[in-house]
């Protein structure tokens, strides 16, 4: 028993609640973040009990299907048996499931009886199906990795094997000032060698930057929160600023090179305006005058009286065929209100079209009031109520793209009424005035209309009864469900005569055009995949400037299929393609490149499955090569008809392809989770169609324009970052350890440490940690503003540009050029026993000599500073913040040595440290090789800096170039920019 | 590695509160740091900027580099082989072990004068200080006089912990081979009686180690001997460590010769301090050019290990010893940044052209 605004515990059979009608209400905000009630209803032959007693009393049978993660679906029945009669099998649908997580409303309790527990539930299930992605830097970060360890290894191997040949002579091995204790004398010779590679692995083991890792994960969940934060990614009239689901793919976000877009509610509003309907080649349009009388206009002359009835049916059927829920606040007390009060009821559904459709009709005089007790009452012109009884739904699914009610009128007729997409309606109409609707309905289609048409059939009861038992038949069956419905609604839907045509108008989103544009611009393809007709979708595509005017389209259609075979389509499309990017390379030589002609590619559900189908002798690459290399030729691809799975497909063969791009998927809607959760990114818009695209997301926002800032801005600032944290990693631990290795070869292999054993330990830890964390916190090579004004730079960083191979090794060599640096630079400075202290501060006239460990320590100092400048040299976005770590951390740095080597610290067992690095402060010569040092190491690279942009500039170089340029100038009139000091709230958007 | 976490409410920072009724907590501030506006300063290193740093370093660099170079070069240094693997070595006979005491003398001449201060170092090659058992072979609780260490010194410092059930004192390596030879200088002058040249022992170790970290055993009247009680000289010494040096503030763990020693030198090649010669007077050079002998007293085996053994006898300067290096690279890296200046002075030229007839085209 669960009682009102208690969470279900578990996943529950919904048995009866104190509701007559054995409904409840829901929210499940918890689960998927739909705020919104939802009805659940109670089984059948139980919602009469009320008590306890009554429950206890019931005998059942509940067979359900394993735990799947699936929220919206659930197959079981249900066996009640009861003494007199046979048992009763009951279907049990995801209506009957109460779900772990969701939270009862309105209902005072409920009974129901648990079916799934724990990890079983589906709740549980859905933490963990989420698959875990890695990013492109991840997996190149993996690979250096994979270097360094064979580096540390050779090191290791080389420096073992040196030690032996050294120790040969037993006077380098055992001289008699140092001579070795009984038990390392007796151990085995195998054995020793195994344990001084362990203690070479041990010593150089710092070359594996294991607090990269921990950077790189803090840098990962820190820098995902400037998403959130971001203002401009937040919108107003939703409430909704992005969410990021995984921080792990930041940077991923500056990798897009396909961006798989889906069309309605994405790139369109999906704020659905009904604009007018047809019937039988009448157009109605509404007005959109509210809360006034019908105001129709009527194109054609009035219809005469059969017209007349096909144009209430017509209406009648919109109203009754629909999911939509009435929300009303005062429901418990609805039976004294008068249904006709004039208030508006807010309509509920999953489908905004449903909503716009329903709401249309409201103006053209018909309006749906609610459903109760199964029967679905509307008020019709004549302010009258009609009751229908609602005798089936057979839901909307994607794959049939229809649906259908059956009622019985008033008057005891049954009607069945179907609504779906012209397509899967026309071929199974066998009346009506198909041929006037058809034309109507493409055009509605080419001005980017969506269109439904609208059919009906009249049932006798009989044939009532046998669709009856057949729906029944496929509800109850455990295995294969969903197909045996499938089958019985295709049995169903047939027969049926032509009603008209609606069209509802969805505007695109605001910004859509540009931001594609601009997404083009920075090289990034954007394909769109969605389930409309092709005129539509194609009309929405150069309404957002996917296509342009002088795009030659490319068509691989259904339609085309039919006059020629799908291989002669593909070649002579490979053909005209080829053609074209050979004579394109040519202009580009000429210079001519700005009149290249682009091409947009059009391809259907239908045809993709063909090609994507596997031939029986096997060469179905040989398609699928064709198509990817006609689809990467072209700078638009459309895919229209799309299944959900087919999207995943086509996802899919992009991101297997031969240069494995990386790929986005962005949508909001459930038949969009499939493309999110496939490709590399996905990202959903927090949109009408529920939040379920949004939960299985890796980043969700609330528009579609937020892509341009989220990829060009963020995705590139934190590529950016990421690289550098990377590179810089594995450079500041190669010259950590390079000296180290290379001080082997001066004591005799022995595996003595250069470094003092703090300064091992905080190297990475604390004097060089912060900085680059900082970093890759918040360097930003060019503006915001820049990076979204000019999209091109974007194309700088594609391909993993920073992470190549080239930059890797550059990056190595210099670590291990500054590494000699410090260490040979030391050495030089000790051999010739230079670097002295004459010990001036601390008593007059001695003349001291230093030993290991200063040498360390001037090697380490070196080091801290020549790493840390490094990162200065690299940073261009200089925040106080970044003064205070670079600076502050060198501070720290000398600051703990002086601590470090002053005083003598009572829980060392040695006191190595001692005063060497103030006794080396002392020394002249020490400060003078530091200064040296720390200059010879830098040089090559700012040199290679310098010159590489002066020859061979890139192109966010030339951009940092001019806008350093232009900077004094800018900066003279506001020293205060207004959006750093406003404090003012900002004027809100209507 | 992954970290999903539920976004919604971390950026709520709350409890998860009713959805709906949060739509306006869940607006971002508008801080510039959250919105990633904080003011900033943005340096680009060009040709232009960086063009002035190259020249200032060759500038700067160069003159440092010729100051230190001249420095160095004025300082008087000489080195003497005494290790006598060469047969006509005056300390040849010192290599067989049977010569004890073993005496051998080598003649010098001094070409120029040393003036000021004059620092005596004896320099061994091929001894592996750095090594890794070396090094830790020590005990620095005993060094610094703590009672309970002197009895019971470190396990570091096997084999040279005990001998004959009893402590070291000082235990391990270091200790053990402590470099005892022991060097005289004699001016010859014109008149055949040749002068000894006086040698300070004292104010050749850091201050700090000599009066912080090593101490003898407490015990301030009692005498030296008695505050080593229980414990034996190592193995390699001929006197125990209370009478490594006559004057008491000079023996024991604070003898200064040892605490030179104790610092592990960096390198297998290495010179320690071991004399200061100080200047008398102003009028006369400390050390006057002329013809000099060095008395050695041969202990230390060296030829065992292909070891050498040097003396030094060196002048400083406000920058330290002799110093080639240092002087030479500051002038190296000074043309080198000043010729890259030339460089890069002529590629912007040349660049500017460039760009701005690129620009005209375009």
């Amino acid at each position: 028993m669960v009682k009102e605004d208690e969470t279900f515990p578990c996943d529950l059979i919904f048995l009866s609640s104190s509701r007559v009608d054995g409904t409840c209400h829901v929210t499940t905000a918890s689960l998927d973040g739909e705020s919104s009630h939802k009805t659940h209803y109670a089984v059948q032959d139980t919602k009469g009990f009320r008590t306890e007693e009554d429950i206890d009393s019931l005998h059942a049978t509940i067979e359900c299907e394993q735990p799947q993660p699936d929220l919206y679906r659930f197959v079981g029945r249900i066996n009640v048996y009861s003494d007199l009669n046979d048992p009763v099998v009951r279907p049990l649908g995801s209506e009957n499931l109460l779900l772990r997580g969701a939270t009862l409303k309105n209902t005072e309790k409920i009974f129901g009886v648990a079916i799934y527990t724990g990890m079983e539930t589906k709740m549980a299930l859905n933490y963990q199906s989420k698959s875990q992605k890695r990013s492109a830097v991840e997996k190149s970060m993996n690979v250096f990795l994979i270097v360094y360890l064979c580096i540390l290894i050779s090191k290791a191997l080389i420096n073992t094997v040196m030690k032996y040949v050294w120790q040969s002579k037993p006077f380098q091995d055992e001289p008699w000032y140092n001579q070795k204790t009984e038990a390392e004398r007796q151990r085995n010779l195998l054995l020793r060698a195994f344990t001084d590679f362990l203690a070479f692995m041990v010593l150089f083991n710092y070359i594996i930057p294991v607090s990269m890792y921990v950077t790189v994960e803090m840098q990962k969940f820190l820098g995902s929160y400037f998403i959130t934060w971001d203002e401009e990614m937040f919108d107003e009239a939703t409430g909704e600023g992005p969410l990021v689901n995984t921080s792990d793919l930041n940077e991923e976000l500056g990798q897009v090179e396909y961006v798989f877009t889906d069309k309605t509610g994405t790139l369109t509003e999906n704020n659905m305006e009904f604009k007018e309907c047809c019937v039988e080649g009448h157009v109605y349009v509404p007005h959109a005058i509210c809360n006034g009388e019908a105001a129709i206009d009527m194109i054609d002359a009035s219809p005469g009286a059969g017209g007349r009835e096909r144009e209430e049916l017509f209406f009648r059927a919109i109203c009754l065929c629909h999911t939509i829920q009435v929300k009303d606040d005062d429901e418990v007390d609805g039976p004294r209100k008068s249904p006709d009060s004039g208030k508006r009821c807010a309509y509920i559904s999953s489908s905004p079209d449903e909503v716009a459709l329903v709401e249309g009709i409201q103006r053209l005089g018909f309006r749906y009031l609610r459903l109760k007790d199964n029967y679905m009452e509307l008020q019709n012109r004549d302010s009258d109520i009609e009751r229908f009884e609602l005798l089936e739904i057979l839901s909307f699914d994607s794959v049939r793209r229809r649906m259908s009610v059956i009622v019985r009128s008033a008057t005891g007729e049954i009607y069945l009424f179907c609504k779906g997409a012209d397509s899967s309606i026309f071929p199974r109409v066998i009346e009506g005035k198909v041929d006037q609707i058809r034309s109507r309905v493409e055009r509605n289609a080419v001005e980017g209309l969506r269109t439904l048409c609208v059919a009906y059939k009249r049932l006798i009861q009989e044939e009532y009864e046998g669709i009856y038992k057949l729906l029944q038949a496929a509800k109850v069956a455990l295995q294969d469900r969903e197909r045996k419905l499938a089958e019985a609604y295709e049995q169903i839907e047939k027969d049926l005569i032509l009603l008209g045509a609606t069209a509802v108008e969805d505007r695109l989103q605001e910004k859509a055009a540009d931001t594609v544009e601009a997404l083009q611009k920075a090289g990034v393809k954007v394909w769109v995949l969605t389930g409309d007709k092709v005129e539509t979708a194609a009309a929405a595509c150069y309404a957002c400037k996917l296509f342009r005017r002088n795009t030659q389209l490319l068509e691989v259609t259904t339609k085309r299929l039919e006059e020629q075979s799908l291989h002669d389509v593909l070649f002579e499309l490979s053909k005209t393609i080829l053609h074209c990017s050979a004579s394109l390379t040519r202009d580009n030589f000429s210079g001519l490149s700005a009149d290249m002609q682009d091409y947009g590619l059009i391809i259907d559900g239908a045809a993709l499955s063909l090609i994507m189908k596997p031939r029986e002798d096997g060469s179905s690459s040989n398609y699928r090569q064709l198509f990817l290399d006609i689809c990467r030729n072209c700078s638009a691809v459309l895919c229209c008809r799309m299944a959900p799975l087919q999207k995943a497909q086509i996802v899919k063969l992009i991101k297997f392809s031969k240069e494995h791009p990386i790929t986005l998927a962005i949508g909001d809607g459930a038949n969009d989770v499939s493309m999110i959760l496939e490709a590399h990114v996905g990202i959903g818009i927090i949109g009408k169609e529920g939040r379920q695209a949004a939960r299985n997301s890796d980043y969700a926002i609330p528009k579609f324009k937020h892509l341009k800032k989220m990829l060009l801005v963020h995705g590139h600032f934190y590529y950016i970052r990421i690289s550098e944290l990377v590179q810089y990693f594995f450079y500041k631990n190669v010259c950590f350890i390079f000296p180290q290795f290379l001080y082997q070869f001066f004591c005799g292999f022995s595996q003595q440490t250069l470094y003092d054993t703090a300064y091992l330990t905080l190297y990475n830890i604390s004097f060089t940690s912060l900085p680059i964390l900082l970093y890759s916190l918040m360097e930003q090579h060019v503006t915001m503003d820049t990076l979204k004004r000019d999209p091109a730079l974007y194309r700088d960083i594609a391909k993993n540009a920073l992470l190549r191979w080239r930059v890797f090794i550059y990056w190595t060599f210099l670590g291990v050029f500054d590494a000699l640096v410090f260490f040979f630079g030391a050495y030089f400075m000790f051999e010739n026993t230079t670097v002295t202290s004459n010990g001036q501060i601390v008593t007059t006239n001695t003349h001291m000599v230093f030993g290991n460990w200063t040498f360390g320590t001037l090697v380490f100092t070196v080091m801290v500073f020549t790493v840390t400048l490094k990162l200065a040299l690299d940073t261009h976005y200089w925040t106080w913040i970044n003064h205070f770590v670079i600076w502050g951390s060198l501070l720290f740095y000398v600051v703990f040595s002086l601590l470090w080597g002053g005083v003598i610290w009572p829980f060392l067992s040695y006191q190595r440290m001692y005063y060497v690095f103030i006794q080396m402060l002392s020394s002249g010569p020490a400060w003078l090789a530091i200064v040296l040092l720390v200059a010879v190491s830098l040089l090559p690279d700012v040199l290679k800096k310098v010159l590489c942009r002066q020859l061979w500039p890139s192109a966010t170089e030339r951009v940092q170039r001019s806008s350093s340029r232009r900077a004094p100038a800018d900066a003279a009139p506001s020293p205060d920019r207004p959006l750093l000091t406003d404090p003012a709230p900002r004027p809100r958007r209507e | 590695m992954a970290m999903n976490y539920n976004a919604k409410d971390e950026v709520d920072g709350g409890p998860p509160c009713a959805p709906g009724g949060t739509a306006k907590n869940r607006r971002p501030d508008n801080t510039a740091f959250k919105q990633q506006r904080l003011p900033a300063w943005q340096p680009i290193l060009t040709a232009g900027t960086v063009l002035p740093t190259f020249f200032i370093i060759g500038l700067i660099f160069i003159p440092i580099g010729i100051g230190i170079f001249v420095t160095s070069n004025n300082i008087r240094e000489i080195e003497i082989d005494y290790t006598g693997t060469d047969p006509s070595s005056p300390c040849n006979k010192c290599l067989s072990p049977n010569v004890t005491p073993c005496i051998c003398t080598i003649n010098f001449t001094l070409e120029q004068s040393f003036e000021g201060n004059v620092f005596m170092y004896y320099g061994l090659s091929n001894f592996y200080q750095n090594h890794r058992r070396y090094v830790k072979s020590r005990d620095d609780s005993q060094l610094n006089g703590d009672p309970s260490a002197l009895l019971n010194p470190s396990k570091e410092c096997e084999p040279y912990r005990r001998n004959e059930d009893k402590p070291i004192a000082p235990c391990g390596a270091i200790a053990n081979s402590m470099f005892n030879d022991t060097l005289d200088l004699f001016l010859v002058g014109n008149e055949s009686d040749p002068t000894p040249i006086h040698l300070e022992r004292k104010g050749i170790a850091w201050w700090t180690d000599k009066n912080v970290k090593f101490r003898n055993p407490p015990g301030a009247d009692i005498p030296l001997e008695e505050r080593f009680k229980g414990t034996t000289k190592p193995v390699n010494w001929v006197k125990p460590v209370y009478r490594l040096d006559p004057d008491e503030d000079n023996s024991g763990f604070i003898n200064e010769d040892f605490i030179v020693w104790m610092r592990t030198a960096a390198l297998p090649t290495f010179r320690k301090l071991y004399r200061l010669i100080e200047r008398k007077t102003d009028l006369h050079p400390t050390l006057p050019a002329g013809r000099y002998y060095l008395n050695i007293t041969y202990n230390y085996p060296v030829h065992s290990f292909d070891g050498r053994k040097r003396m030094i006898l060196s002048t400083i300067s406000w920058m330290g010893g002799k110093n080639p290096f240092l002087g030479i690279a500051y002038i190296a890296i000074g043309s080198i940044s000043f010729l890259l200046g030339v460089v890069l002075l002529v590629i912007n030229h040349k660049y500017r052209n460039s760009s701005n007839t690129a620009d005209i085209t375009i």
